[in-house]
């Protein structure tokens, strides 16, 4: 056997974790409320479908169905974010990893936690009006923390995933649980950690697994009831595709498929075992009744051995009609994928140029490779890719026993965290990771729900790491400006009809700039790394921004458990 | 272990297996009689009969069920548990998790580790990143087990038996103890069990 060196398995990117001691996990689901609440209304489907155009509320984790994170509220701008303070300060009882996007609804702020808590906040003021606890159940099996990225509204309920697979309904008024459904097996390595979305009286959900042999799946529950309506299956029965040698931007990946269709005709289609999670939020497009998500990487991640074939829908932009879950299109950026460099950060729908410059309905995506994708929403064909937002060397070496070095690491390029838009510039703002790393495979069979990732990525401790804010112009593909940060960056970014963009960093800094020109405007320490997307609000008259300061755990970024809304100094 | 030490334990482990094939568990036995047969090896009192065998009170209830599961499904290997886990449903296995889990665990008043491992422990879990799963402390929690003050001979043998992937039903643990030295288990046995 050949020795394994004896250097450090740092970071691993994404798969270590799990665990994390006690804290916050709740022993009993509880309820605490306080003796009032905010003018809290029903939310309609009106409300939900208008969202791109309500500057009051913030009803969708990524603003609008269409996912633009562009907040439509012009009082806080360029003029005068100067002025921006915090407005207050809610503590959470859990000191862990924050990626909630906060939702607010007439003057009511519903965040999550790590571990699946929910408050429900009084938005002007901070104050605590209900805190839900999660009873969770004994089997947990999670890659990268014990997150939760927020909350669905509609109606009168609130909707959570949990870490061991259950979609909830709660009271928004109250928080008290109003029904729970199974969604997967927790025992097979499913968890939850997206918000779900809500349209149409469906409930639409994803699943984390991809580290795990799930096979992966979007799922429609009925809002009142829970009980499912459709399932679509981002691996196919027949998951072996075109045999593409080249990736979507034509380079060449190496793959052996001699060796591929020999180990096909041994062990036949992967598809049980395959993964292909869906964790971020899918973008809605109404008038053609259509979602768009992307599906994250096969199982086992490192280790393409065991899995002949491009591994379909896995690395892929995909597209079903929202009625009934069937199949509309789909475009894979990276076939047989062996490096992790997965398809992750939520998809917005805009109007892009085409290839001969005419405004179409377009669909973008930050992939983990460190390009913007810009794509034709009708039949998901590629239209362009960005230059890229982080430097990209010896692609694509296959990863050994000994390890190789590749960039971007495993992390990207874009993690998950959610790209935002400003229309009127025709920009799409990322926020990036460089952490160079090698890639080392070691195979293993299929572990039934335990951690499978093939090998390992390591961290390579004397290589600099950073971070950078990007703005790239989506009908060239060029980037306009770039701003590098002391870390890379991990957890979202919002753009304001104020020509203003906000993103946080892990240092504790959260700050404010300028969309046309990158230059930084506003700052505030937050004392814990800010790894969460932020949101916008207006409540008697005055906008607020908001954001969570919780860390990180994935890459270790520090904890805190602060929710911090800001508004203009009078 | 010496192998005095292991010869025993072997030979305490054959007269239990045989024991047990006869005491077949009753559909009918509550889960308070079905733990009465663990106690005879994991202990009256929780400290199990051989510093070989684990302790399993007060271990989380997802881990607990996790290993019943993987024993009778022939994932993890072991003479003993295999057979003991044959005839568990599943319902038992979460309910003799969800008793064990609710006992107090127990403090088996291992000695300290000495300085030297210490500080081997310590650059090992760092480059492990056991606390990372185990936490900090090494508490754990749901599907990720407890390892301090677990059994110190228990503890080096089963990560032993990972690294040689005897024990295979978490090819991640072999794959990070596999990067470390027999000296570094040493050490954190030591470690974690006086811990
Ligand atoms: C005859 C002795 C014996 C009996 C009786 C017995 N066990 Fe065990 N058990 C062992 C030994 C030995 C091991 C360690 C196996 C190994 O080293 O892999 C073990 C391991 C375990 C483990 C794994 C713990 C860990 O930390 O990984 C669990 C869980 C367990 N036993 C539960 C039970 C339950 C529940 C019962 C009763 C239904 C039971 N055992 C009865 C001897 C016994
Ligand atoms: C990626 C998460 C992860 C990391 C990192 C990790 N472990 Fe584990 N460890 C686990 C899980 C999960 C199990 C349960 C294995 C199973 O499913 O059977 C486990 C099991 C164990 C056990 C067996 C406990 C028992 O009761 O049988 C020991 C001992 C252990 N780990 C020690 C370590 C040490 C020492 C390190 C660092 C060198 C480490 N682990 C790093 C997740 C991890």
């Amino acid at each position: 056997m050949v020795s394994r060196t004896r250097q450090s398995l740092a970071m691993l990117a994404f798969a270590l974790s799990a665990g994390l001691g006690a804290t916050g996990y709740a022993s009993a689901q509880e309820i605490k409320t306080a003796s009032k609440w905010g003018d809290m209304n029903s939310v309609t489907q009106d409300l939900l479908s208008r969202a791109a155009g309500d500057g009051n509320n913030f009803l969708h984790t990524n603003g609008n169905y269409a996912q633009t994170r562009f907040y439509p509220n012009r009082q806080i701008n360029v003029a005068n974010v100067s002025k921006l303070r915090p407005a207050w300060i809610f503590q959470t009882e859990v000191k862990e990893s924050l990626e909630t996007s906060p939702i607010v609804v007439n003057g009511v702020m519903y965040v999550t936690t790590a571990f699946n808590h929910v408050y429900a906040l009084d938005a002007r003021t901070g104050e605590e009006l209900w805190h839900f606890k999660h009873k969770m159940g004994p089997i947990t099996v999670y890659c990268c923390g014990p997150n939760n990225r927020g909350v669905a509204v509609s109606g009168d309920m609130v909707y959570m995933a949990t870490l061991d697979a259950k979609l909830l309904a709660l009271d928004a008024k109250t928080g008290k649980q109003v029904w729970e459904t199974q969604i997967a097996d927790p025992e097979l390595g499913y968890s939850e950690t997206m918000a779900p979305t809500v349209v149409d009286n469906k409930v639409l959900i994803g699943t984390n697994g991809g580290e795990y042999g799930i096979r992966g799946f979007v799922k429609a529950f009925d809002t009142k009831t829970g009980k499912l309506v459709w399932t679509f299956n981002t691996v196919p029965e027949n998951s072996v595709g075109v045999w593409a040698t080249k990736d979507a931007t034509g380079r060449d990946m190496k793959r052996n498929i001699d060796a591929e269709k020999a180990q096909l005709a041994k062990t036949g289609d992967p598809y049980k075992t395959l993964g292909g999670g869906v964790w971020q939020n899918p973008a809605v497009d109404l008038e053609t009744r259509r979602i768009y998500f992307v599906v994250g990487n096969p199982s086992p991640d490192l280790d393409g051995s065991l899995r002949p074939g491009d591994n379909l829908y896995t690395d892929s932009l995909v597209s079903v009609n929202l009625d009934t879950g069937q199949y509309v299109c789909h475009l894979q950026y990276i076939a047989h994928d062996v490096w992790d460099l997965d398809a992750v950060s939520p998809p917005i729908i805009t109007t892009v140029a085409d290839k001969d410059g005419k405004p179409i309905k377009g669909v973008l995506h930050g992939g983990k490779t460190g390009h913007v994708y810009v794509h034709d929403a009708k039949d998901c064909s590629l239209i362009r890719f960005s230059e890229a937002m982080v430097p990209q060397e010896n692609m694509w070496v296959l990863p050994t026993k000994e390890g190789a070095r590749m960039l971007p690491g495993a992390n990207g390029g874009v993690e998950w965290s959610p790209m935002a838009i400003n229309p009127n510039l025709n920009l799409t703002y990322a926020i990036n990771l460089h952490q160079p790393m090698t890639y080392h495979v070691e195979s293993s069979n299929y572990p039934a729900g335990k951690l499978w990732l093939g090998g390992a990525f390591k961290v390579i401790p004397t290589e600099e790491q950073w971070g950078n804010v990007t703005a790239v112009d989506y009908n060239t593909g060029k980037i306009r400006w770039q701003v590098k940060t002391a870390q890379p960056m991990i957890g979202g970014i919002l753009a304001t009809a104020g020509g203003l963009v906000f993103t946080g960093e892990a240092n504790g800094q959260f700050k404010a700039y300028d969309a046309e020109t990158g230059s930084n405007l506003w700052k505030f320490q937050a004392g814990a790394g800010v790894n969460a997307p932020p949101s916008s609000y207006t409540v008697d008259g005055k906008q607020f921004i908001v954001v969570g300061a919780g860390g990180n755990t994935q890459i270790d970024y520090k904890r805190g458990n602060s929710i911090i809304a800001f508004t203009l100094a009078e | 272990m010496t192998s005095g030490k292991a010869r025993t334990t072997a030979a305490l482990s054959a007269f239990f297996a045989c024991a047990l094939t006869s005491v077949a568990f009753s559909q009918t036995a509550s889960i308070d009689e079905k733990a009465q047969t663990c106690l005879q090896c994991h202990g009256e009192q929780g400290k199990a009969i051989d510093p070989s065998y684990p302790s399993i009170w007060g271990q989380h209830q997802g881990y607990l069920y996790l290993q019943l599961r993987d024993f009778k499904l022939g994932n993890r290997k072991n003479e003993i548990m295999n057979g003991i886990a044959q005839d568990l449903s599943r319902e038992d296995m979460m309910a003799l998790a969800e008793y064990f889990s609710q006992k107090t665990w127990v403090n088996l008043n291992q000695p300290r580790a000495s300085e030297a491992d210490v500080k081997r422990s310590e650059t090992a879990i760092v480059s492990g990143q056991c606390g990372a799963c185990h936490g900090a402390d090494g508490v754990g929690a749901g599907t990720t087990p407890r390892i301090n003050g677990q059994s110190h001979d228990y503890l080096l043998k089963t990560m032993e038996d990972f690294r040689a992937k005897v024990r295979t039903n978490n090819p991640w643990m072999s794959d990070i103890l596999g990067t470390l030295q027999p000296e570094d288990l040493q050490a954190l046995a030591n470690y974690y069990a006086g811990k």
